[in-house]
């Protein structure tokens, strides 16, 4: 796969998540020098990433545990011909997603009754827990979460969990390369936000 | 202000963005135990295996003694399947029976979390082997090749 070169780091909003890309960079680097206990220092960093993934491909929560699972053990044998340590997040993204088209498609075909593909197909995401958020501000933002089109919520939740650092990376992993994930993203986040910026319950 | 993408993205997008990932993570979390399975299944001492694809899980059947729960799992991988089915002893120990295919009589490793000790096995030639007296929790297992081949390895899976 393409080595993927970053810019540097921006400072101000998002510090965290380029704090998180940081020490994934460094984990990587001494997994590399055979140091391979220093990647599960990163798993936690990076498995809602690749949990959401695998969930927005359509996977049920037991599949998407599975892929997750499979993508790391790949990434093991792969380790020395990912020359750019940020370049794992994009790989790891990558590799889940085809791993999760594949488990889909393994589980479609063993299902021959119609009624049950269809369902098997449909968006698992978050169950419609509205009443689980205890935040009366993150029940608005799940109301209108809600209302977008399924390309803009698969990909916002996706972008959501994506350090800053890694955010081309991921874009191109996740086959929107910047010059069409940026308008989609930049789209589907506009239209979230004017519709929470228009409600008094997220803006108060 | 734009992020390394060159897009605008402002104090209130970031906002937006920061509440997505903590709402996602409320309702649709991934296991407790994830982590802990996947730091597991790579903390193997050599880089390179086979990975082998949990194919199926056959759900758990009650045979005829309700002490005797079984269930069986496959592992795919290129060169070699491993299958094993799962039988639950009255100790809250269980066995393990699996065989290979093609079959072969390779060495089979059991590695079990930490303080546990790895066992191996040779399978026979026939491709069967079985490990006894196994304890509930994360199992994964390795299928060592003749000379010169790759190693199989199957994901963490909770016996």
């Amino acid at each position: 796969m393409a080595v993927v070169t970053l810019g540097s780091e921006r400072a101000g909003t998002g510090q965290a998540r380029g704090d998180r890309a940081d020490r994934v960079a460094a984990c990587l680097e001494r997994a590399r020098t055979g140091e391979t206990a220093a990647l599960s220092e990163i798993v936690p960093e990076l498995n809602p990433l690749l949990w959401h993934v695998a969930r927005a491909e359509g996977l049920t929560a037991e599949e998407a545990a599975d892929v997750v699972q499979t993508s790391w053990l790949e990434l093991l044998r792969r380790l020395h011909d990912i020359r750019s340590p940020r370049a794992v997040t994009a790989w790891l993204v990558t590799a889940t997603r085809r791993e999760a088209w594949r488990v889909r498609e393994l589980s479609r075909r063993q299902v021959p009754d119609g009624t049950a593909q269809l369902d098997a197909a449909a968006d698992p995401g978050p169950a419609p827990g509205e009443q689980l958020l205890g935040e009366e501000r993150d029940q608005v933002l799940w109301r209108h979460f809600q209302q977008l089109p399924e390309r803009c919520r698969t990909l916002l939740r996706i972008v959501a969990q994506v350090a800053r650092p890694d955010y081309a990376a991921v874009a191109e992993a996740l086959g929107m390369p910047i010059g069409s994930i940026g308008p989609t993203r930049g789209r589907c986040l506009a239209k979230l936000r004017a519709m929470l910026l228009a409600d008094p319950g997220w803006s108060a | 202000m734009t992020d390394p993408a060159g897009l605008p993205l402002d104090a209130d997008d970031q906002v937006i963005l920061d509440r997505l990932a903590a709402v996602h993570a409320m309702l649709d979390p991934p296991p407790a135990d994830l982590d802990a399975r996947v730091s597991f299944a790579i903390a193997l001492d050599d880089l390179d295996a086979e990975v082998a694809r949990q194919h199926e899980e056959l759900a758990a059947g009650v045979g005829a003694r309700s002490s005797e729960r079984t269930h069986t799992i496959t592992f795919d991988a290129d060169s070699r399947a491993v299958m094993i089915t799962i039988v639950g002893r009255p100790d809250s120990l269980v066995r393990i029976d699996g065989w290979l295919a093609p079959a072969a009589a390779l060495r089979v490793e059991l590695r079990l979390p930490e303080p546990a000790v790895s066992r191996t096995e040779t399978a026979d030639p026939a491709g069967r082997f079985s490990f006894d007296g196994v304890p509930h929790g994360l199992a994964q297992l390795l299928v060592h090749p003749p000379e010169g081949g790759v190693r199989v390895v199957t994901p963490a899976f909770t016996v």
